[in-house]
């Protein structure tokens, strides 16, 4: 046994002698062919340069746009209409940018449109962290049927809500309270209920963070029989993301619920043996380790806010408010009279959109690896 | 005597524990979803129910010169109106589910391909991805109608095909080449008529695959590897490990992307019967209309998400069935 054991390094070095004179007596052409000449090697190149083609050319289709948007924001008028100029312009000018900046109040509207998507994808996180944990960990009554309610607002188009959605906040009153207020100067507890009107009011203007950068309305908001008016501020936008209603958030529960589903039992178990509350065990315990999820929903709410010219046409219908959806237009002192207006114009508003994006581009190069990982650990298969 | 007082007591105790705490529990799952519930029931419902009221009802100005507005009930007239009366209403509806049953299984096997490609190793993986996702973040809302209106991106491709005489400005490729390529196999015109038509709208289905291929590519994340390997070691080649493990692994995830690619592209503004719909709310008196067209719309939705997920879920695969 022993000797055996001993002879094993002996043969290993033998056949090792072996292969490397065999390899020094055949020349380079046949030990080139038979490494490269082998139906395995091939297919494993041909598979290698269809994969490479095929990503590059989506690549391109994907970037393709945003070439011509780039190529087109620094061109001057003559460039446009020039045949032989197709990317790269020959006339190199800022004038769009420049003129974008002063006279459609670039920097204005960005600080505006920051606040709304970022209080609004706080809010938005939050609250779908919340409702999502509590459909995946929880059992009880009528846990399905709200689910699937969550699900018909996902799937109900906003559109066919537009004209009441409008209504809703155009005379915003929960319940009927604020007509009931309104109507009658009711004495309700020695406490004259005429007064709350104006109080509800002022409360909603609290609620309009930033009111020096988003002017309500001259008289601030406006309280009538029917309802406060709540349109031009930021109000409903916080109440719909408060109440997990707003744009997409019916498929961010779904994601954190998958998200929470595949996190392990034993975690909160453990928590809970140790005298945590459920509350306490989701602020310390589940949030801290579900940092790339809420990175991921906070990434595609803030995004889909920044963007969004739905909800903020619905409700930001004054002209004096600006937000960066708004400032796609021609600036006076660009517009021409000459053969390529059209063309000019389109570069013009195709620079507005580059601009807008511009911020997001940013943000995605900083998050784009939390997005794959978030959902990728999310188990949602599960 | 006492003594067996406290036996018997000590498990009734125990008992009532467990199920206090059950329901404290269940109280606190109310808590987590209590946003939901409140916002449902007083923002979502009302403006539900608003819906489907006004679509029952015309709208007129106020006359007394106040801001508000009189609303008449008037039955069905505004359905009436929208399928019968507005010439181009039923049209573009069946044009939009035309569309649909396109789009759908274009961008469900595109989006499961790409996941595909983008799970295996490969030199710059991170680089495509992130490539591959940037139209979800950014070629939405306003983006998505400057891109409509974007006739520079034309004018700068147009040119390339001055010579051939043909005006195949944004084509890819156009269906005379597939047409030649498929002619010598026994396929479909049909068949050839789709492809064309799904590479000349790749730049379309791209952008709109984003979501689904973050969720395959999840859901082939969740795939154990010791299954693959096992196959490898029995011999399996990888179009079978495809189709006899990773297809059936991923089929829950196929019906939620098909539900939700529905949906999507059911919802989204560049949907032809939406822009229609759009363009009647702004029309004077066509508020109430657009509500009427948007409720046959969404019944129509409705039906079709529950006919599709009916017939995939007899086909998909659960591998271990928990809740």
């Amino acid at each position: 046994m022993n000797a055996q054991a001993d002879k094993q390094p002996v043969i290993k070095r033998e056949s090792k002698k072996r292969i490397r004179v065999e390899f020094d007596r055949t020349p380079l052409k046949d030990r080139l062919k038979a490494k490269f000449l082998n139906t395995y090697f091939l297919t494993r190149v041909v598979i290698w340069i269809f994969r490479l083609v095929l990503m590059v050319g989506i690549s391109y289709i994907v970037l393709y746009p945003f070439f011509t948007k780039i190529a087109g924001s620094f061109m001057a008028p003559e460039d446009l209409v020039d045949v032989t100029v197709r990317l790269i312009p020959k006339n190199f000018s800022l004038d769009i940018y420049k003129a974008i900046i002063a006279e459609n109040g670039y920097w204005k509207a960005f600080g505006n449109t920051f606040a709304l998507s970022f209080i609004c994808a706080i809010l938005q996180t939050f609250v779908c962290c919340l409702i999502g944990y509590g459909f995946a960990k929880f059992k009880f009554k009528g846990r399905n049927l709200l689910f699937l309610l969550v699900m018909l607002t996902m799937i109900i188009p906003h559109q066919t809500l537009q004209l009441s959605m409008y209504m809703e906040f155009r005379y915003f009153d929960i319940l009927g309270i604020v007509r009931l207020l309104k109507g009658g100067g009711i004495e309700l507890f020695g406490w004259n209920v005429k007064e709350i009107g104006p109080g509800v009011a002022s409360f909603f203007e609290k609620l309009n963070i930033l009111p020096d950068v988003i002017p309500i309305t001259e008289k601030g908001i406006e309280v009538t029989p029917q309802g406060i008016n709540l349109l031009n501020t930021y109000t409903p936008l916080i109440l719909l993301s408060l109440g997990g209603l707003a744009f997409k958030n019916g498929l961010y529960i779904f994601l954190l619920r998958q998200f929470f589903r595949g996190m392990p039992d034993e975690l909160e178990e453990s928590a809970y043996m140790d005298g945590c509350g459920p509350f306490r065990t989701f602020i310390q315990i589940i949030l801290p380790n579900s940092i790339p999820m809420l990175i991921t929903v906070f990434l595609f709410a803030f995004c889909w806010q920044w963007t969004d010219d739905f909800y903020t046409g619905m409700f930001f219908s004054s002209m004096n408010t600006s937000l960066l959806v708004k400032i796609v237009s021609v600036p006076p002192s660009l517009t021409t009279n000459f053969a390529g207006t059209e063309l000019y114009n389109t570069a013009i508003r195709n620079t507005c959109g580059l601009m807008i994006i511009f911020p997001l581009v940013i943000l995605y190069a900083f998050c784009q690896n939390f997005l794959v990982q978030g959902i990728e650990h999310s188990g949602i298969a599960n | 005597m006492t003594n067996n007082a406290v036996i018997d007591a000590r498990p009734k105790k125990k008992r009532r524990k467990i199920a206090s705490l059950d329901r404290r529990k269940a109280r606190a799952g109310w808590f987590f979803v209590l946003p939901f519930v409140l916002g449902f029931l007083l923002i979502y419902i009302p403006m539900f129910i608003d819906s489907v009221v006004m679509s029952f009802q015309t709208m007129d100005a106020a006359v007394d010169g106040s801001s508000g507005y009189i609303m008449t009930f008037v039955g069905i007239e505004n359905y009436r109106n929208a399928l019968l009366v507005d010439p181009d209403f039923a049209q573009t509806l069946v044009t939009g589910l035309k569309q649909l049953a396109f789009d759908v299984p274009a961008i469900l096997i595109f989006s499961l391909f790409m996941a595909v490609m983008l799970n295996q190793k490969m030199a710059g993986r991170g680089f495509f991805r992130a490539i591959f996702f940037l139209p979800v973040i950014l070629a939405t809302g306003i983006m998505e109608s400057i891109a409509a209106a974007d006739t520079l991106n034309a004018a700068m491709s147009a040119g390339i095909d001055d010579g051939s005489g043909t005006n195949t400005t944004n084509q890819i490729v156009s269906s005379m080449d597939f047409e030649r390529l498929f002619s010598n196999m026994k396929v479909g015109t049909e068949l050839v008529e789709y492809v064309t038509s799904a590479i000349n709208n790749i730049y379309d289905i791209v952008n709109r695959s984003g979501v689904q291929m973050l969720i395959f590519l999840a859901a082939l994340q969740s795939i154990s590897p010791a299954i693959y390997e096992s196959c490898k070691i029995d011999g399996a080649t990888a179009w079978e490990t495809f189709w006899k493990i990773t297809f059936p692994m991923i089929s829950p995830m196929i019906l939620v992307n098909a539900v939700y690619t529905i949906i999507d592209s059911f919802t989204t503004e560049s949907n032809q019967v939406m822009t229609y719909i759009s363009s009647v709310y702004s029309r004077t008196g066509g508020m109430v209309v657009s509500s009427a067209m948007s409720w046959i719309y969404f019944l129509l939705v409705i039906v079709i998400v529950a006919v599709i997920a009916g017939i995939f879920s007899a086909f998909v695969f659960y591998g271990r069935k928990n809740d």
